[in-house]
């Protein structure tokens, strides 16, 4: 999501109450935004037993489960990525050069994912999964149940990753790849002798490699931080691992909570100042569901 | 474009059969052209149709459901799980979800109104520039890192909580009013976003025009401020009641299981308890009627942001 005003309007608008009071509010917000962070800082730095410490920060990496769950959003972090941009990018060139017609059905098709919650598509998922197994051991809907479910590579949970952000993705895409001249850029490559692939590689992506570096990091921010989905299937991903290791060691999983945290907001403030420089004039008011 | 064109074209050009043949072709060729765009799509609508469309299919086939009495097993149509959606704790937990929605979206709606005319206040640009990045990234966080911090700051142990002895004044976050708090957090810099755009654009312009024909500064709310904004904060309403309806991850975070009944959370121990008789599937009549709720929030909210961009081009 991303919400870009034009520049010259800044400075702009009309004054309704006097400067002084709106500052002490603009203060007051930003310290109900600072103060939660800062107080999970304390926590993960400040042991009162023991005084300053990194210790909280070392126990939650030394953890039994922390390898696994690393591991495991790293790989459906980045096989999500890939997935997406592997779908999206032919998807979206195609659509604008070949299959024009079919834009509004595709854009409607990539909103729905905004009026399923995430816990409702969680849902879905569950009891087709269940009912699919229930044909039986060896049958071929539990197989594919179990291909997709494989522990050690969840192809569902990144196919559902990559339907939570298409909304995103697609908004980005189509502006990004309206404000090209794709089809003498395609053709003129064409008559010099490009192949296909190499039209897409070497001519389309270096010209909407904004949309693209913006729809690969809301991604990895997704997948970083998402939970419903994750939860809810039984995978034991970084956030999942967190909440389970709250009870028994809170200051430790607020310290991994915070570095997630931040990792997150630094995809997403890159997102953004970029996506904000590739299109101003372009805004994309909506709201993800990963809350 | 069209043959009408054509044949009406064709008594005065000697060459206008040619040319009508040769348009009715090129019509075929965008026919068949139009069938064979189709099928540069299939890899992506096949992935739809995978991992969207089936679970939601599968999420209404099975509220739509239950089990058979007389054949254990097997299914038959029925709209019991809706019925049994609506009583109870099922109904508890959604009424207490729409509740919460309804006043953490009056809350944050209006103090980000409130936030976002004090940003335009202050007309500093270094400040409209870190607000711009920051709500889209505010509006985006959440889930489990946000509940820990509310924890570690108001939550029993928090900091806050020990600092003003909040624990005494009988707050505690684990409660409908906690979650409106901390629902916030997203919420206020979601309707920031959506506003201030809108307001920025009402120009001192229009203000001194009003003015200058006699106009107050009341009448000038009341007349052209007010309807030319009115779209873009109820939509901004729509979409804060619809995130917070949504909520899922934080709230789980902080509620557990307990606590506070939410629909989302009710969803998370139907499905639990999946082999307690039915109700996995009354849980799936709690997700449709999510999905519905949403549905009404993006129907009412999409073309009021259309609306309020009408000013603005």
């Amino acid at each position: 999501m991303v919400q870009v005003s034009r520049k010259t309007r800044a400075a702009r608008g009309i004054r309704v109450v006097a400067p002084g009071l709106s500052w002490a509010l603009i203060i007051l917000m930003a310290l109900y935004i600072a103060v939660p962070m800062l107080c999970a800082f304390a926590f993960s730095i400040y042991v009162p037993t023991a005084g300053f410490t990194f210790e909280p920060y070392l126990e939650s990496v030394r953890d039994p489960g922390f390898p696994g769950a690393l591991s495991l959003t790293l790989l459906i972090t980045v096989l999500t990525v890939v997935g997406l941009l592997a779908l999206m990018v032919p998807t979206m060139v195609y659509l604008h050069l070949r299959a024009p017609r079919w834009r509004p059905i595709i854009e409607i098709v990539c909103t729905i994912p905004l009026v399923v919650p995430s816990i409702a598509l969680a849902a879905g998922l569950v009891t087709v999964l269940r009912s699919m197994a229930g044909f039986g051991r060896g049958s071929l809907p539990a197989q594919v149940s179990q291909l997709l479910q494989n522990p050690d590579l969840p192809v569902v949970l990144v196919g559902s990753y990559i339907v939570l952000t298409l909304p995103f993705v697609f908004r980005s895409l189509d502006a990004g790849l309206r404000t090209i001249d794709l089809r003498t850029l395609v053709e003129s490559a064409h008559s010099l002798g490009a192949s296909g692939a190499t039209v897409l590689r070497r001519v389309i992506l270096p010209n909407i490699k904004g949309p693209v570096i913006f729809s690969a990091f809301f991604c990895i921010a997704l997948c970083l931080g998402e939970f419903t989905v994750a939860v809810t299937l039984g995978y034991r991903t970084l956030p999942v691992w967190l909440t389970q290791i709250a009870g028994s060691n809170f200051r430790a999983s607020i310290s991994m909570s915070l570095l997630i945290n931040a990792l997150t907001w630094a995809l997403l403030i890159a997102m953004t100042v970029l996506a904000g420089r590739a299109a101003p004039a372009r805004a994309l008011a909506l709201k993800g569901h990963e809350s | 474009m069209t043959p009408t064109v054509a044949t009406r074209n064709a008594p005065s050009a000697p060459g206008a059969i040619e040319r009508a043949i040769c348009r009715i072709h090129s019509l075929r060729a965008r026919a068949e052209r139009r069938t064979a765009s189709f099928w540069g799509l299939i890899p992506f609508l096949a992935f739809i149709v995978l991992f969207l469309g089936v679970p939601v299919c599968g999420i209404v086939l099975s509220a739509f459901r239950v089990a058979d009495v007389n054949e254990p097993g097997n299914y038959v149509p029925s709209l019991a799980n809706f019925a049994a959606s609506f009583r109870g704790a099922s109904w508890d937990a959604m009424r207490n979800s729409l509740q919460i929605s309804v006043i953490a979206a009056l809350v944050g709606g209006i103090v980000g109104l409130a936030l976002a005319q004090a940003i335009l206040t202050t007309r500093s640009r270094k400040l409209s520039a870190v607000v711009t990045v920051l709500t889209s990234v505010l509006a985006n966080s959440g889930g489990v890192p946000l509940a820990f911090s509310f924890i570690a700051a108001v939550g029993n142990a928090g900091i806050i909580t020990g600092l003003l002895s909040l624990t005494d004044r009988g707050f505690t976050l684990y409660s409908s009013g906690g979650l409106i708090l901390m629902y916030q957090y997203f919420l206020i810099p979601t309707m920031v976003m959506v506003v201030l755009p809108t307001l920025t654009g009402l120009r001192v312009e229009w203000k001194e025009a009003a003015a200058s024909v006699g106009a107050t500064s009341w009448q000038f709310w009341k007349k052209i401020a007010l309807p030319i904004a009115s779209p873009a904060i109820l939509s901004g309403f729509v979409l804060l009641f619809g995130a917070s309806f949504a909520t899922h991850a934080s709230a789980a975070a902080l509620i557990g299981g307990g606590g506070v009944p939410l629909i989302s959370l009710r969803i998370d121990s139907g499905l639990a308890g999946g082999n307690l008789a039915g109700q996995e599937n009354v849980a799936m009549a709690l997700g449709v009627n999510m999905i519905v709720v949403a549905l009404i929030v993006l129907l009412i909210y999409m073309p009021l942001q259309k609306r309020s961009l009408k000013w603005f081009k």
